[in-house]
């Protein structure tokens, strides 16, 4: 073993913090500084993709050949801790780690070249039409259909928990063209232009005030046949092909560290009888215990960067990573709560654009806190509940 | 001991599960927030018509001469369906501090009853977190015949749709309680809305004209009278926990045997059914030490005595609430955190009510001062 880290990435620690200091504009930090929904602002995330592109960073992880960096895994891994704790907006997921890896592996030439530049330029949104309301946890059971009409499929469904689908131009579909084999047989993978005739979105009210996340009805929709990613029938190989990829995204290590860090903050400025909640023993003692767990998540994940090799299936190391991410979210998120006190029931409208001032007596990083908590709730849930999680941990470890 | 409710709870419980059951919808929760002061008018007619305002009025005053298990009952009852009208400040606080008060306040406590006067309790100041023994930094000076009021107030709950507000002071004698009506010159208020949907304003005093009767109490009985006050609200508010929790318990066991993934109801997984079981014993212990809070504050112990059971069953019930409402959601999956789901706004109510009036860093640090 050794524990030592190549120096030459704290070097490239030092670079990478000072292009983003020098691309990240103070009033798109802000905004996701107190930003408290699911996602960034759209149009945020499409600007930063675009600054980063201008790098040739936009899309650092892929292979070389389609825009990527050539990176190694830590350094992708510092790139991405650094552009989370300087409050660069979040990425289009959809695009860069999901919908991007599945068309440059599986996708046709003519698919690379006209998905793949726009997704590295931040051209647009894409959102992902996987969920369905009856099927969530079971999501091989899924049953909008795509049948095959001459050059083109007729798609009608329903999908859930889209995001961003009211402000995207395309989505990667997972529907079902074969309905006579089992279930995971039969499905493929479709991308769907938003503006086709019988797609319509609709926005769902959430637990926080925001409604970024969408239902989306798709109504004798037709798709061009070549706008079909690889084979027919392949669609849940490529969905866990996507999964297997980004083993260590569901730990949440940097929102995690950044989440605390910023609850260290507030447990300074926020007092008890005139101390700091950060100096009284109650909250020393809880904080120093998240502390703790979070240390443990980051060398977990670090184990796994690393390719350690291990005992047990990787995909049980994968879940526990999600397991443990997931929850501290929660913890955390509830920790700035208990520090905030009777300051973090006050609703904050949404969307963030309208943000109101909320006057003296209300300090400016209060905004965004509580929603973030609510939402926070679904960290145990979407990817896989935490109870699925632990199903697959107790078979792919133990067979049970 | 008889736990169970006598013929007259029972009455008040049954018409007001009828009431609050058929009132106050999901969808006509949601309608509420679009409303200027956060005002249920028709339903708070209702409060006053049952006579659900008058339950803490002693009758010589024109009230029930009710007690602590009486408001509770109705108040799990508005808890089952998230209900945030002001019946905490009204129904509670209020007829409290008033029927105690050196001054006679009988007309006002008449209009309480009556539906057309509410009362929010401004007592939260800048900088503090639930420090509810400090000397208030709100200066209540002599000036003249009467007084003039000073000072910086926050979270006051139920303002905005408040007629008048009972502001806790520094006056010349030590602590002092005293009765602004809400329309009184040199008051700007800064109203906005709780992720429950309830209301609250920031209040600022700025050398508001304060009538001598104006003084409801001060020195240690205004101390004593606030207390009181307190205890009860906190109380109430973990009644209105309890019952909401009840109602959670109903909620998710019939959605585990609705709810189909994997070819069955997902009532029939084992880590669920041990969710609902965790849930359904937190629930049990958290009425338990509601009942154990009721005792002291219906059962004449002294002021610390009651300080204490009031404190334990606010650790307790808040625990309980903390695990049912996070797991409701759980087990609902992405419905549990729409807008469009029950669990989420019990979810949000409990948030609510844990937090406002000492969260459970403030009752630990209560209990060992005690």
């Amino acid at each position: 073993m050794d524990f030592h880290q190549d120096p030459a990435i704290e070097e490239f620690r030092n670079m990478v913090r000072c292009v983003i200091a020098e691309e990240l504009p103070a009033e798109m930090a802000e905004r996701q500084k107190a930003h408290g929904g699911t996602n960034s602002v759209v149009a945020d995330t499409l600007a930063w993709t675009g600054k980063m592109n201008a790098r040739g960073w936009s899309v650092p992880h892929w292979p070389v050949e389609h825009g990527g960096t050539g990176w190694s895994a830590m350094q992708n891994y510092v790139f991405m801790a650094e552009c989370s704790s300087a409050f660069a907006p979040e990425v289009c997921w959809g695009a860069t780690h999901m919908c991007g890896p599945v068309i440059y592996t599986f996708g046709s030439e003519e698919l690379k070249e006209r998905f793949l530049p726009d997704f590295r330029e931040g051209k647009y949104y894409i959102c992902q039409g996987f969920s369905e309301p009856s099927n969530g946890s079971d999501l091989a059971r899924l049953r909008t259909r795509a049948e095959r009409k001459g050059d083109k499929y007729v798609v009608n469904g329903q999908k859930i928990w889209t995001s961003c689908a009211h402000e995207s131009e395309w989505g990667f579909f997972l529907v079902r063209t074969n309905p006579d084999v089992k279930p995971q047989a039969g499905i493929s993978f479709l991308m769907i232009k938003m503006d086709t005739p019988g797609v319509t979105v609709r926005q769902i009210p959430m637990i926080n005030g925001d409604a970024e996340l969408c239902e989306v009805f798709l109504d004798n929709v037709e798709v061009p046949a070549e706008n079909l990613i690889g084979e027919e029938g392949m669609g849940w190989t490529y969905a866990k092909f996507l999964l297997d990829h980004e083993r260590t995204t569901s730990s949440f290590i940097f929102q995690n560290k950044r989440e605390f860090a910023r609850a260290q903050r507030l447990a300074l400025r926020e007092t008890i009888d005139g101390t700091p909640i950060a100096h009284t023993a109650q909250f020393q003692q809880r904080m120093a215990r998240i502390e703790a767990e979070l240390t443990a998540l980051e060398w977990s994940v670090l184990r796994e960067l690393a390719n350690e090799d291990f005992k047990y299936d990787r995909t049980a190391a994968a879940s526990t990573l999600k397991v443990a991410g997931s929850q501290l979210q929660q913890t955390i998120s509830e920790l700035q709560m208990d520090i905030l006190g009777s300051k973090a029931t006050r609703f904050y409208p949404y969307p963030q654009k309208d943000r109101e001032d909320a006057g003296p007596l209300w300090p400016d990083d209060l905004g965004g806190r509580t929603a973030q908590a609510l939402i926070a709730r679904a960290s145990t849930i979407y990817g896989g509940t935490l109870q699925v999680q632990k199903g697959i941990i107790a078979k792919l470890a133990f067979g049970l | 001991m008889d736990f169970n409710r006598s013929d007259l709870q029972r009455m008040l419980h049954d018409s007001a599960e009828r009431f609050v059951n058929e009132h106050y919808s999901l969808e006509h929760r949601r309608s509420l927030r679009a409303v200027q002061d956060g005002l249920d008018t028709a339903g708070w007619e209702t409060f006053a018509e049952l006579g659900w305002l008058a339950i803490l009025v002693p009758e010589e005053l024109g009230g029930l001469s009710g007690c602590m298990a009486d408001v509770s009952t109705l108040a799990e009852v508005l808890g089952s369906r998230c209900v945030t009208d002001p019946f905490i400040s009204s129904g509670v606080i209020a007829p409290t501090i008033l029927s105690g008060a050196s001054t006679s306040q009988e007309d006002l406590l008449g209009e309480i009853v009556g539906g057309t006067a509410r009362v929010a309790l401004a007592h939260d100041e800048p900088n503090e977190r639930y420090a509810y023994s400090q000397p208030r930094a709100t200066m209540l000076a002599a000036s003249g015949d009467g007084y003039t009021l000073s000072g910086q107030k926050m979270m006051v709950l139920d303002a905005p749709s408040a007629t008048h507000v009972i502001v806790t002071a520094t006056g010349p004698s030590g602590a002092a309680l005293v009765l602004i009506p809400m329309d009184a010159a040199g008051i700007t208020t800064d109203a906005y809305a709780l992720y429950d949907g309830s209301r609250a304003a920031d209040i600022h005093f700025d050398g508001t004209s304060v009538a001598a009767e104006a003084v409801l109490a001060d020195g240690d009985a205004a101390s004593a009278l606030l207390s009181l006050a307190l205890d009860r609200a906190r109380v109430t508010a973990l009644a209105q926990a309890v019952g909401s929790m009840e109602a959670e318990l109903d909620i998710c066991s019939a959605y585990l045997k609705e709810r189909e993934q994997f070819g069955q109801p997902i009532g029939k997984f084992q880590s669920l059914q041990h969710i609902m079981a965790e849930m359904f014993v937190e629930t049990h212990q958290a009425r338990s030490i509601l009942y154990y809070a009721l005792s002291r504050l219906d059962g004449g112990y002294s002021p610390d005595e009651c300080a204490k059971a009031v404190s334990l069953a606010a650790l307790r019930v808040s625990q309980a609430a903390q695990l049912v409402s996070r797991q409701a959601i759980q087990l609902h999956g992405g419905y549990g955190v729409t807008d469009e789901y029950e669990v989420s706004h019990h979810y949000r109510r409990q948030f609510i009510l844990e937090k406002t009036l000492g969260d459970m860093d403030y009752f630990t640090r209560r209990l060992s001062s005690l």
